[in-house]
């Protein structure tokens, strides 16, 4: 059976994030690396400690994936969740200045 | 451009207001997720792969150099310093805050903008040709027209809850710039056999997952009914288009299931009970909206310049910049000039705040403050003189705007793909950039001439692919990346759809397979002059897939 982790939305930024669970006690990192895998019993801890972070208004819509486990840590096992753990795969346009000009 | 009224103003302040209070109570629990979902998705606002993602509105793709500045600030204060143009000529910000969408809104209002029905079952914004009032083939400017629509159509209460998504385009000019004949609802200026000037219409054109080309339902509408027109169609889609089955639910499928003789006849009895009604557009309705789109005051000048032609004959790289990406204007002595948003450094429309502030200076500096984005993902300067294009030029050049390749084959359309898109199945970005980087060189792109390459990362095509010369559609198959290669299609007053050609080609293939296509292109032309569509045409898809899968 696949090892899975819970992903989700975070409600204020949108920001991807996976969930942890350390004696029980559930948080979300964006570092995939640092999510909880499991199956049976403990998948099911996380589905509920998931929907509970999304009925707390700290998630959107959370989910399971499945993971590989290597070296550095989990890692998705689909190209759609490595592109969401990493980030676009194509470099971002850089600006180079930081203050506006937009007329008063 | 049109200006807003004190009600305008007003409106757009209250729903701002609005959505800062469905913000609050969405970010204090008060609204769960499914009831708050619908209240973003009418102010643009997506939770996609990575972030949420806001489509900003950019009505028939004209912007004031200051909209132009506020576009910039808001990428730089609430994003991450870039932008990305659509194909539906709006703009999109990939990674704005929840917390911060009610403050972009407020600063987008304040210069007459705003997301709202950039996305839901709505009418969405109107497109046109993005050289209206410029250009030498237009019969009349299509601005005002859309700007009637944009009126009738925001906060339409009939047409809120449509069955799906609808998009209007019009066109006033004899080329077709704004791919009508592949929008819900395409208008097109033309003249009668009496002289008089009016619309014709097409309906049911759509790409997605069952490209059509729009049915002429009215080969001659008076403009004064353009409102009444536009009413019965939505009518007749709202009472009939399928609720029950997402990917029936676009009118092109009502249309083609109700068949094009019927559909006409069901708009038409609608029409005769409206078409006296309030929106029937009198005199003094057109000559108002009229007045927003007058021609600026030109300069008289000649239509010659000796700087501007020694610099010609001098340097090869303006020359070659003038060929591709300068167009003739209508009025003497101006150019149209066309800001290429396609290199192999950034993704295809996307523009970073620091180049959308330069653009806004240049725009005010050469072309009387306006700027318009293109369906193709470019920008365009549509007022700049003859005498200022060498200066206008270098600045281009330096700002990396000014790659001579409009309507050229490293001209290509991309969607965001899988690296932005919830819904793309494949990345297209990095296709494009492959693409650009292996035909990247100038007597290449010059010698294959006009051509189209536009790439989605799924079925739902906001990559235009169907209505590519070479269009090319991402998939996922088995977990594995591949792109389907379709030839054939175009966007233009010849539209049609292109023919998938075989097999799909895997990620590290499809650059050599476009490469085998214009080849075969190139030693089966019957002259330079002769456009790959034109060639494919002729040959049929036999040499192309022969080449291609042996």
């Amino acid at each position: 059976m696949a090892l899975q982790v819970y992903t989700a939305s975070l409600l204020k930024e949108g920001l991807v994030a996976y969930l942890s669970l350390e004696d029980g006690s559930p948080s979300w990192t964006a570092d995939i690396r640092q999510a909880t895998a499991g199956h049976g019993e403990l998948l099911d801890s996380l589905k509920a400690a998931a929907e509970k972070s999304a009925q707390d208004n700290l998630v959107v819509a959370p989910y399971a994936i499945d993971v590989l486990e290597t070296d550095a840590g989990w890692m998705a096992s689909t190209k759609r969740e490595q592109i969401r753990a990493e980030g676009p795969t194509i470099r971002l346009p850089q600006d180079k200045s930081r203050e506006s000009r937009r007329a008063a | 451009m049109y200006q807003y009224s004190e009600q305008d103003h007003q409106l757009l302040l209250e729903r701002v207001e609005q959505f800062r209070g469905q913000v609050q109570r969405r970010l204090s629990g008060q609204l769960s997720e499914d009831e708050f979902k619908h209240q973003r998705l009418r102010n643009g606002l997506y939770l996609q792969l990575h972030a949420y993602m806001l489509r900003v509105a950019i009505p028939y793709g004209l912007l004031s150099s200051d909209q132009m500045r506020t576009l910039a600030h808001i990428a730089r204060k609430y994003d991450k310093g870039y932008g990305h143009f659509s194909t539906r000529q709006n703009i999109q910000y990939n990674w704005p805050k929840l917390e911060d969408v009610p403050d972009i809104l407020d600063d987008l209002a304040s210069v007459e903008m705003h997301a709202i029905q950039t996305s839901g079952n709505c009418i969405r914004n109107t497109t046109s040709d993005p050289l209206a009032g410029v250009s030498r083939d237009e019969l009349e400017d299509p601005r005002p027209y859309c700007e009637l629509i944009r009126q009738w159509s925001t906060f339409h209460p009939e047409f809120n809850f449509l069955p799906r998504k609808f998009k209007i385009a019009v066109s006033g000019a004899a080329h077709d710039r704004a791919a009508v004949a592949v929008h819900d609802i395409g208008l097109r200026l033309i003249k009668n056999a009496e002289g008089e000037t009016g619309f014709e219409v097409h309906v049911g054109g759509g790409l997605g997952r069952t490209p059509m080309i729009g049915k002429v339902i009215r080969t001659f509408l008076p403009k004064q009914d353009m409102l009444t027109y536009l009413e019965a169609i939505l009518r007749v889609y709202n009472l009939l288009g399928r609720r029950d089955n997402l990917y029936k639910a676009r009118i092109k499928i009502l249309v083609h299931e109700t068949g094009e003789e019927k559909f006409r006849e069901l708009v038409e009895e609608e029409w005769q009970k409206i078409k006296a009604s309030g929106l029937f557009l009198r005199d003094e309705d057109l000559t108002w909206i009229k007045g927003f789109f007058k021609d600026p005051e030109y300069e008289t000048l000649p239509d010659r310049d000796a700087e501007f032609e020694n610099l010609l004959l001098s340097n090869a790289d303006f020359a070659r910049w003038v060929d591709k990406n300068v167009e003739l204007h209508k009025q003497s002595g101006y150019r149209i000039v066309y800001l290429s948003l396609k290199t192999a450094h950034q993704p295809p429309g996307d523009v970073t705040a620091d180049q959308m502030d330069a653009i806004a200076d240049l725009s005010d500096r050469y072309s009387l403050g306006q700027i318009r984005t293109t369906h193709r993902q470019n920008l365009v300067l549509s007022d700049v003189r003859l005498q200022d294009l060498p200066a206008l030029w270098g600045e281009l050049t330096a700002l990396d705007l000014a790659t001579p390749n409009y309507n050229h084959v490293t001209d290509i359309i991309s969607c965001p793909g899988l690296d932005y898109c919830a819904l793309a199945t494949a990345r297209s970005i990095p296709i494009s950039q492959a693409l650009t980087n292996r035909f990247d060189d100038y007597d290449y792109v010059n010698d294959l001439g006009d051509i189209s390459i536009n790439i989605s990362g799924c079925i739902n095509a906001c990559g235009h692919h169907h209505v590519a010369n070479i269009g090319i559609l991402g998939v996922n198959k088995k977990g594995i990346e591949v792109y389907q290669l379709t030839l054939g299609g175009s966007a233009r007053e010849d539209a049609s759809i292109g023919k998938i050609i075989g097999p799909a080609f895997e990620a590290d293939q499809i650059v050599d397979a476009v490469s085998d296509v214009l080849a075969v292109y190139l030693e089966n032309r019957e002259d330079p002059e002769e456009t790959f569509l034109a060639t494919y045409r002729r040959l049929g898809e036999a040499p192309f897939k022969e080449r291609l899968y042996g």
